[in-house]
């Protein structure tokens, strides 16, 4: 049977995107699902090796359906655990490429713009991991200016722009500035110390950690968020001047991050937070910024053990 | 308001560019003085305390109280103005959100005290002093006001009807004010005046940043030179535009300087200082971990920085002032 070379492959597609290129060096191990929280937790359908073996088998519209195509956040944990050296985020990132221009769209839930409150200012530019935000100059309500706009089948979702939007511009379902101050509410018990926990939905690989959260009295206060990078400053000292004692922010370790770049940016919120607190001598806080590994299994007990027993003490010696 | 409305311009704790910004008016001040009857400003007409006491109850129509509530007699006065006056203004960054002064709240009064009479550098060696509130003299007491731990906001102290921001508040923004003053077209009570919506951001013109920009080292606007085109976070300077209320006109974005954040939080930011941070954090360089300690630590005086026109109102600073620490 003659192949004729004319007619363009998918796969030939996929690998004229750069990124793409190493699709064929995979020999199907699997080791990437291994490594994958995705498929671990959101979407067991997630798989890499799948994915990439419906690219070099022509499945075209098989792929572009798939999850895999959307859900992946290039962190990159598969990366380096890839026996063949496949950056496997750039092939996924390719196929994505080609879904996008064929006119399909993400399934994510991904954040909006109100314009009447944003002022152009192009923080969420320099903050968006993703480069799914940009600034376009356009007229709304009859007034020429720029505004931030998010290009939805990059957004992943994670709500860093969120946390740096200094006017509350960006906001996506589920974690808007409102949605999240509303959960910061803990009885304040005489005796026992009131923490809140802001935990990002991948830091716990197990659904044993995660079931420890929910053992915890009242006055502990777990709030979810997709990524550490989504608190800001102004959401801690909320809490902490309604009464609630202790912050507890658990993300991802660093170059474990399922948003790349979330738990580094949060170091750097967490850091000027306390270097800002030292230099109001503002005495008693206690706001703890936590990175647990993929492998710390248990830590996050450890962790807030750790805080409950500090703030227990405190509050006893006043 | 009356045919001349009564009009009295008081300084608590501030530099006096409040009062410089009225002389700015210019010739609209000939035109100002014949509208209303100055009845107290003790930085421009001789005017003694007791000509306030004096006064019935309601009797000023409005006053534009500037400075911050430092001390005993601040406070005694913002009382006493609030008691004589229809419409009390807080104007000014110090009395809106206690300024440059508010700075203070990160230290305790000793401390100052300490720094200003005993490790400042001085010709006069005398160590130890400290202000006392009643000293006795042969001519008989002498007394001080009280210098207060916390520096305090005008609305902090008293019931305030509106605000006006800036450091000092731009010349024209205060004559569209007075006028509207005047005509009693004055917004409901509590609102923020003499500003313009959004931020300063959204009324700058310089080039604004490309996406995949992060910064890697901050400059202070001394260390470097600065490009009069550029946004000044894309050159490593800290500026506070992206929090701050748009209204002063930019005079120092056109001189080619960073925003400093004197016209406050704008409308939905509680704090200030916590929100740029949160900003300023997003947009940090972080793909060298190692580097990421530097890359803060070039970041000199966050606090003083961050809230440099609005501690006194932060968050921040009611938790502190609220435990009593």
């Amino acid at each position: 049977m003659s192949h004729d070379n004319s007619i363009e492959t998918f796969a030939d597609q996929v690998k004229a995107i750069p990124g793409g290129e190493n699709l064929e060096i995979c020999y199907s191990c699997g080791t990437c699902v291994s490594k994958c929280m995705i498929q671990q937790k959101l979407e067991p359908d997630f798989n890499p090796r799948r994915l990439l073996r419906m690219v070099m088998m022509d499945m075209r519209e098989e792929a572009f359906e798939s999850p895999t195509t959307w859900y992946c956040s290039q962190c990159d944990l598969c990366y380096s655990a890839c026996p063949q050296e496949i950056h496997i985020s750039a092939v996924i990132a390719a196929v994505k490429q080609l879904a996008v221009e064929a006119g399909y769209s993400t399934p994510l839930s991904t954040v909006t713009v109100d314009e009447t409150l944003c002022a152009g200012c192009g923080i969420c530019v320099m903050a968006c991991p993703y480069e799914a935000t940009h600034l376009i100059q356009k007229e709304v309500a009859g007034v020429m200016d720029l505004f931030s706009e998010v290009d939805e089948n990059r957004c992943m979702g994670c709500g860093i722009c969120v946390a740096a939007c200094p006017l509350g511009a960006i906001s996506r379902e589920g974690v808007s500035n409102e949605e999240i101050n509303k959960q910061i509410k803990v009885k304040n018990q005489k005796f026992a110390p009131s923490l809140v926990i802001f935990i990002c939905d991948w830091c716990l690989r197990e659904n044993d950690d995660l079931s420890i959260l929910e053992s915890y009295p009242a006055n502990v206060r777990v709030i979810h968020i997709p990524c550490s990078g989504r608190i800001d400053p102004q959401m801690a000292l909320l809490a902490l001047r309604s009464g609630i004692d202790g912050i507890l922010v658990c993300g991802c370790k660093p170059g474990e991050c399922h948003y790349q770049h979330g738990t580094d940016i949060t170091t750097c919120k967490i850091n000027l937070l306390d270097t800002m607190i030292d230099q109001i001598k503002l005495k008693d806080h206690h706001v703890k910024f936590v990175q647990i590994g993929t492998q710390e299994r248990g830590r996050i007990r450890q962790e807030i053990d750790n805080m409950l027993e500090t703030l227990t003490a405190r509050k006893e010696s006043h | 308001m009356p045919a001349k409305p009564k009009f009295a311009f008081y300084w608590a704790a501030s530099c006096g560019g409040c009062e410089i910004t009225i002389t700015e008016l210019g010739m609209r001040l000939v035109d100002f003085s014949e509208k209303v009857d100055i009845v107290f400003w003790p930085a421009a007409m001789d005017y003694k305390y007791e000509d306030v006491h004096s006064m019935k109850d309601k009797e000023i129509d409005f006053t534009f109280f500037n400075g911050a509530i430092r001390n005993s007699e601040n406070e005694e006065m913002a009382h006493l103005l609030r008691k004589k006056s229809k419409i009390l203004i807080a104007f000014g960054s110090c009395s809106h959100m206690g300024g440059i002064p508010g700075l203070a709240n990160m230290f305790d009064i000793e401390s100052i005290c300490e720094r200003v009479f005993d490790t400042a550098p001085s010709l006069d060696k005398s160590k130890g002093t400290r202000p006392v509130i009643k000293s006795k003299m042969p001519e008989g007491d002498i007394c001080l006001p009280e210098l207060y731990n916390q520096v305090k906001t005008l609305a902090q102290v008293t019931d305030v009807d509106y605000f006006m921001p800036g450091c000092p508040p731009v010349v024209d923004q205060v004559w569209k004010v007075f006028n509207a003053a005047l005509e009693g077209k004055l917004p409901p009570k509590g609102s923020v005046i003499g500003v313009n919506p959004k931020t300063v951001c959204d009324v700058c013109t310089r080039k604004k940043v490309e996406p995949g920009f992060k910064i890697k080292e901050f400059h202070r606007p001394h260390e470097v030179e600065l490009d009069p085109d550029l946004c000044f976070l894309a050159q490593g300077v800290i500026c506070c535009g992206p929090v701050t209320r748009a209204g002063c006109g930019i005079p120092c974005l056109k001189g080619n300087m960073p925003c400093r954040g004197c016209y406050g939080p704008a409308e939905g930011i509680e704090d200030q200082g916590a929100k740029l941070a949160s900003a300023i954090a997003a947009i940090i360089d972080t793909d060298d971990v190692e580097a990421l300690q530097q890359t803060l630590a070039s970041i000199v005086d966050p606090a003083g920085t961050f809230y440099r026109f609005s501690l006194a109102d932060s968050i921040i600073s009611q938790i502190k002032y609220k435990k009593g620490t």
